[in-house]
């Protein structure tokens, strides 16, 4: 108790040390005047009696010394005392002071501002009571460990037979339109498993989850029920609860609002969120050919919930098993195998290597300005060892001096940290701003308690970091030989320190090499990518999407899509139109299996190729060329042979030294209007490759079907224009809307923005690593310089009778620059070496250039090595310029 | 310091001073010491200065707080005075000391 009370109490203390120290002023001046007056009563004159009052006190200086000791915790009184002379130092030194923090607030503000995009990004857990028991099950093709998407037969028959997981739930994302009002708003979906929200623990904000009846489109008898996120419900139902009930008509099909998710859910977690969620009925309806009847439609992500104390790998083990008997069952699973991965994991998927590898460059930027901040205070030190010798002789201890010197360092950290915070609050948005948008969660980034406690610890480390070896080094100085030597201006024999500061320039030069050298190769690799021939031509070309009207029958959908790209074609300044299921580097693209003529193979063990279905003109429009047979024309339709047109890389895999024209081929999907098996297809022509999935990716075999023989609900149009696309945009909304005013236009975008998109990830990194990249070698190079020009200081003394002895210019200049250089040279080799033994961490993102290509590694090298020979020769020419009298006199 | 005032223990003066304020009720540092001076009949002469540091631990203890007030010449003066709990440890200390005293009697006349 009364520890406790007496520890408070000095705690406290600490903290109202002035107003306390007044208020003993007072007390004890009211101590004084009280004896005084006692004393003038007893006959003495006022100034005896004063006398006589401070006698009888005893020392008041003692009294308050003991009186604070008793008052504060000595423990504590020393680091306050030594923060209180480190801030006194620092402010004595603005220069130095100013420098650092500079470096600091940048290195600890870069460093803070990537770590909160990863921490967004990648570890902040799931907002999910259930999150670190939740897992994706992704089914995949045994072999390449493509795909990751399951048919909903699969789902169901895992769901049964599994005893790990507490529950399934299977989902995809989808566009829906919702007619019948004023004008038509496309609303971000998905269709999700009834069990979906009870996985994830959350419940509805208002009205009902779904029930798992309503998966089947039999049990929802016509109106699907919906629920709706916050957002829409706000802003479309003015947050009124009487939503509930009420129906929405989203394409063909009627809805029936059941209820309200609470704000901030958000699942799938994308960067796009989901405004509405409806069952799995959707996909239920037309029979054997729902999506849902279908082994083969692999469409769904699946997640589970592990039961509790199930470790992922039994359930992988199991789910690996029950996987293996569905591809034995089933043709069309043959081959394929589940995996799972934390939910969390798998949503950060590709995001990971670039991430580490951005965390670990900032992280080398930081320990390059700690190096910095370390060689500036050991240069300090060396210019202070008298101040310590002074402090020593006095009687402070080894410790005392240590600790003293550890306590400045820490506090240019905290405070540099301080700034970094802000640094890094401004670079945060600049990054969120500067991202590509596909980044999921990236809008967490930002200012919370992680990333304070984040920047604390960095600062706090970075303090110690810097500060440690200096301040050794001053507590170790000897007391004697010090003082002599402080006296004299020469400190040539000063070896150690120099020799440390040597080192850690070299180890900041080998640092900077590193950067500097992935950097390059990354930016290489972007270059390659924007310069790869994507097989299409991205400029002047505007894109959209539009879906069928709602209710239309299918056999109409293709003539639909005739008078839209004929109005749109008509539009002045268009030259060409056309349609597509697909466009290029959209990041999506369709698997389908094929068949090839003459090679009869069951299904599951059959090739696979990119699908696409185009209308007449589409190759053209967006500049493929066709390289033998003939495009689409308008007499390739529903009652004529069905065609096809494939790519140069289907032509050479499976008509080597043949002529493909001619030849039949049966892509697994776009079996037209009828039910059944789809159509061979006879080849009438050939096209270039075409990159679908990004620039760095190979070009897959491809298969492009007409659109009128295999039609989509949902399509984009392509128009070239003379000029910008852009222009276009309002007339080509007009011309849709004139046809048929529920249908709207959306995912406006030019293939240039589809082209820049596709690169964005690359680029984004590439530019942040280069900006790394080069503050790294900026602060390499002032450490270089410093070096020198430091050294260049000590030896003004020899440098001024190597001159008197004759020695010019010139011997001076080469004999300093070759210093500067070998430090240099040192670092380059070093960190050569280093890089030689992390590169390959960089080569799953590279495109067209070798992790180990010699080419950058000379370059990183040369480059480093020239501005060090600047960073030399500033120093080099002072020296030169040491006017040997002046320098001798100085002595 | 003068060689004729004596260094006390730091537990002897600390209940001298409780004792005081028990028996005079809230008092400034100054009329401490001189109640302390004045019942030790100037036997005991302190360095006035070292009451501060014992009136400073005594109310970290919770035992005795303290309050700014005016003495009876109208000069602002801190007056301390015994808490709830003081009055109890009071007690305590008077019977700890006695036992030490009665302890050290005996062995010094023993010893003799």
């Amino acid at each position: 108790m009364d520890l406790v009370r007496i520890l408070l109490s000095r705690c406290a203390a600490l903290f109202r040390r002035d107003r306390l120290d007044e208020d003993l002023d007072e007390e004890l001046r009211a101590h004084i005047d009280l004896a005084a007056e006692e004393n003038v009563k007893r006959g003495m004159s006022a100034q005896e009696a004063r006398n006589a009052a401070l006698r009888e006190f005893g020392g008041v200086t003692q009294t308050k010394e003991a009186y604070r000791t008793q008052r504060g915790f000595s423990l504590l009184a020393v680091p306050m005392q030594d923060v209180r002379f480190g801030v006194r130092q620092l402010a004595k030194a603005p220069g130095f002071t100013f420098i650092s923090l500079l470096t600091l607030a940048l290195g600890i503000g870069a460093t803070t501002a990537i770590f909160s995009v990863v921490d967004a990004v990648m570890l902040k857990p799931l907002p999910f009571s259930t999150a670190d028991r939740l897992v994706q099950v992704g089914s995949t093709i045994a072999a390449t460990g493509a795909g990751g998407t399951a048919s909903y037969l699969d789902f169901v028959d895992m769901r049964a037979q599994n005893h790990v997981f507490d529950g399934m739930a299977a989902f995809r994302t989808g566009d829906f339109t919702w007619i019948g009002r004023r004008e038509p708003v496309l609303l971000q979906g998905a269709a999700v498993s009834a069990q979906l929200f009870s996985l994830l623990a959350v419940t509805p904000a208002l009205g009902r989850s779904f029930r798992a009846e309503e998966d089947s489109p039999a049990a929802t008898g016509g109106t699907d029920p919906v629920i709706l996120s916050y957002g829409v419900w706000q802003r479309e139902f003015g947050s009124d609860a009487s939503a509930l009930g009420r129906t929405m008509q989203l394409g063909n099909q009627t809805y029936t609002v059941i209820g309200v998710m609470p704000k901030g859910f958000q699942f799938p977690i994308q960067a796009e969120p989901v405004e509405i969620w409806t069952t799995i009925a959707v996909d239920g309806r037309g029979g054997a050919n729902a999506m849902i009847a279908q082994r083969g439609a692999h469409y769904l992500d699946v997640i589970g919930l592990l039961k509790p104390g199930v470790s992922i790998q039994q359930a992988q083990a199991e789910m690996a098993a029950i996987a293996g008997a569905l591809s034995k069952q089933h043709p069309e699973n043959k081959a394929r195998t589940v995996r799972l991965a934390p939910l969390l994991e798998s949503l950060v998927g590709n995001l990971r290597a670039p991430l580490i590898i951005l965390m670990g460059a900032v992280g080398c930027v930081l320990l390059i300005v700690c190096v910095n901040i370390a060689n500036l205070l050991l240069a300090r030190a060396t210019a202070r060892r008298m101040e310590v010798a002074v402090r020593m002789a006095l009687g402070a201890s080894r410790r005392r001096v240590f600790g003293q010197l550890l306590t400045e360092s820490l506090l240019l950290g905290l405070v540099g940290g301080g700034l970094g915070i802000a640094v890094a609050l401004e670079l945060t948005r600049v990054l969120v701003g500067m991202m590509p948008v596909e980044i999921p969660r990236l809008n967490g980034a930002g200012l919370d308690t992680r990333l304070l406690i984040f920047a604390a610890l960095v600062s706090m480390l970075a303090g110690v970091l810097f500060g440690i070896v200096p301040a050794l080094q001053a507590a170790k100085v000897g007391l004697t030989e010090s003082l002599q030597k402080a006296g004299r201006n020469s400190a040539g024999e000063d070896t150690g320190s120099n020799c440390l500061r040597s080192s850690l320039v070299v180890s900041e030069v080998a640092m900077a090499v590193t950067l500097l050298l992935g950097a390059g190769l990354l930016l290489q690799s972007f270059v390659h990518m924007t310069q790869a021939d994507p097989g299409f031509d991205p400029h002047h070309v505007l894109t959209f999407q539009i879906d069928a009207p709602a209710g239309m029958d299918r056999a109409l959908w293709p003539g639909f899509y005739r008078d839209v790209v004929a109005r749109i074609g008509a539009l002045p300044g268009v030259t060409s139109a056309s349609a597509a299921l697909l466009l290029p580097l959209m990041g999506d693209n369709i698997r389908s299996s094929i068949e090839i003529e003459g090679q009869p193979t069951p299904i599951g063990s059959r090739p696979s190729a990119d699908f696409n279905a185009v209308a007449p003109n589409y190759l053209h429009t967006v500049g493929t060329a066709l390289v033998e047979g003939r495009d689409f024309n308008a007499v390739d339709d529903s009652s004529s042979t069905p065609v096809v047109i494939v790519n140069r890389k289907l032509a050479r895999l499976y008509f080597p030294n043949q002529n493909p024209i001619g030849k039949h081929v049966r892509p697994g999907i776009g079996n037209g209007y009828g039910s059944g098996e789809p159509p061979m297809r006879e080849i009438v022509g050939v096209v270039e490759d075409v990159k679908q999935s990004g620039p760095a990716s190979d070009t897959d075999p491809a298969v492009y079907a007409p659109l009128a023989q295999s039609p989509f609900d949902s399509i984009f149009i392509a128009a070239r224009t003379e000029s910008d696309p852009a222009m276009i945009v309002t007339a080509a909304r007009q011309q849709v809307a004139s046809l048929n005013k529920n249908v709207p236009i959306y995912h406006v975008k030019t293939l240039d923005q589809y082209f820049a998109d596709s690169v964005a990830e690359p680029r984004f990194i590439s530019l942040l690593l280069g900006g790394f990249a080069m503050l790294a070698v900026l602060l390499a190079c002032l450490g270089v310089y410093g070096v020198v020009s430091y050294a260049v200081v000590q030896r003004t003394h020899e440098i001024g009778i190597r001159m008197a002895l004759g020695a010019d210019g010139g011997s001076v200049v080469r004999a300093v620059l070759s210093r500067g250089m070998r430090l240099a040279a040192m670092g380059v080799a070093i960190g050569l070496a280093g890089s030689f033994a992390l590169v390959h961490l960089l080569s799953s993102q590279l495109f067209g250039v070798r992790a180990t290509d010699p080419m950058t590694f000379a370059g990183a090298a040369l480059a480093l090595l020239c501005i060090a020979a600047m960073a030399s020769y500033i120093p080099a020419r002072r020296a030169a310029g040491v006017n040997p009298m002046a320098a001798l006199r100085n002595e | 310091m003068g060689e004729n005032k004596s260094d006390v223990l730091q537990g002897t003066l600390d209940l001298m001073v409780l004792k005081t304020l028990e028996s005079m009720g809230p008092l400034h540092g100054y009329g401490i010491a001189r109640r302390i001076e004045q019942v030790s009949r100037n036997g005991l002469i302190l360095n006035q200065g070292t009451i501060y540091p014992a009136l400073l631990r005594l109310q970290q203890r919770g035992w005795i707080k303290a309050e700014w007030g005016m003495s009876e010449t109208n000069r602002r003066a801190k007056f301390y005075a015994l808490t709830r709990i003081g009055r109890k440890q009071m007690a305590q200390e008077t019977e700890n000391w006695e036992r030490i005293a009665g302890t050290m009697a005996r062995f010094l006349a023993v010893s003799e």
